[in-house]
């Protein structure tokens, strides 16, 4: 089986606020993320995140997966969580994790990407989330 | 039987494409896929950033070129955050371990050019540093 990835990401700046992924990076406008013909099913998401820790708290986040393309309507996934003590001096670097899944999709309809950040406002979070479809 | 890929190199700019082309000693790696691969089975990748800006951001790969049957891959591979740059000997770090795609599935051609690119996205971080290695079978 041949699988096709597809990706978009972007930054969560408000706490418990729907935020859509649109942008990848030096593409600020790639377009809608559409299922790729031919498409069956959603098998694995790639999912990376980390926060600016710009506040003193903790916070958790996750995604949402809407639109069209999913025949099952929509899903959400846990994707982070975290703190810091202080705001002068947190550092982060997180490796991205991969979860297998099975989503059936609809061909050639969109799929929205939403991230979200929740507990207490951290600054910033910032998602990549990639889809793996398997034809 | 498999065959491995290695490039790495910096990510010196934020929501910019930087195709990824050496390999340390070796500045001009052949970026031929191996005669008779058909796919592109694993890949192995580490990113991390030097941390000299405040901000978070996300590092993703980008798998295109001749060689890639279904056209570009685009694949996220770590994030990265920081606040109040750090300096002297207490300074954090940033390590980034590999992040491994195990049955990856990306169709190839045998004996063609492949491309791979790696971009920061979000908040700048400071130059960023990337390698990547693909398992062929």
């Amino acid at each position: 089986m041949s699988k096709l990835y597809r990706s978009r990401e972007g930054e969560a700046t408000a706490v418990d606020t729907k935020t859509q992924l649109t942008t990848l990076g030096s593409e600020a406008a790639p377009g809608p993320l559409l299922v790729p013909a031919g498409a069956k099913k959603i098998v694995g998401i790639i999912m990376a995140a980390c926060e600016s820790f710009a506040a003193a708290t903790g916070f958790s986040a996750f995604i949402r997966l809407e639109g069209p393309g999913l025949q099952g309507g929509p899903e959400s996934l846990a994707t982070l969580a975290g703190g810091v003590p202080v705001a002068t001096g947190g550092n982060g670097s997180v490796v991205a994790q991969k979860i297998d899944i099975d989503l059936p999709v609809t061909p050639s309809n969109e799929i929205l990407i939403f991230a979200e950040m929740a507990g207490t406002d951290v600054g910033a979070v910032s998602f990549g989330v990639t889809l793996i479809f398997e034809l | 039987m498999s065959k491995t890929l290695t490039v790495e190199g910096d990510l010196g700019t934020v929501d910019s494409r930087a195709v990824i082309t050496t390999q340390g000693s070796v500045t001009a790696p052949s970026l031929v896929t191996p005669a008779g691969a058909r796919r592109i089975d694993k890949v192995i990748v580490a990113v991390g950033a030097e941390g000299l800006a405040d901000g978070s951001g996300v590092f993703f790969l980008r798998l295109g070129g001749n060689a890639t049957k279904n056209g570009e891959q685009v694949i996220m591979i770590g994030a990265g955050g920081r606040i109040a740059i750090q300096a002297g000997s207490d300074a954090a770090p940033s390590i980034g371990v590999p992040f491994i795609l195990e049955n990856a599935d990306i169709e190839v051609s045998p004996s063609d050019t492949i491309s791979i690119a790696a971009e920061m996205a979000g908040s700048d971080l400071g130059t960023g540093h990337v390698v990547v290695t693909l398992v062929f079978a």
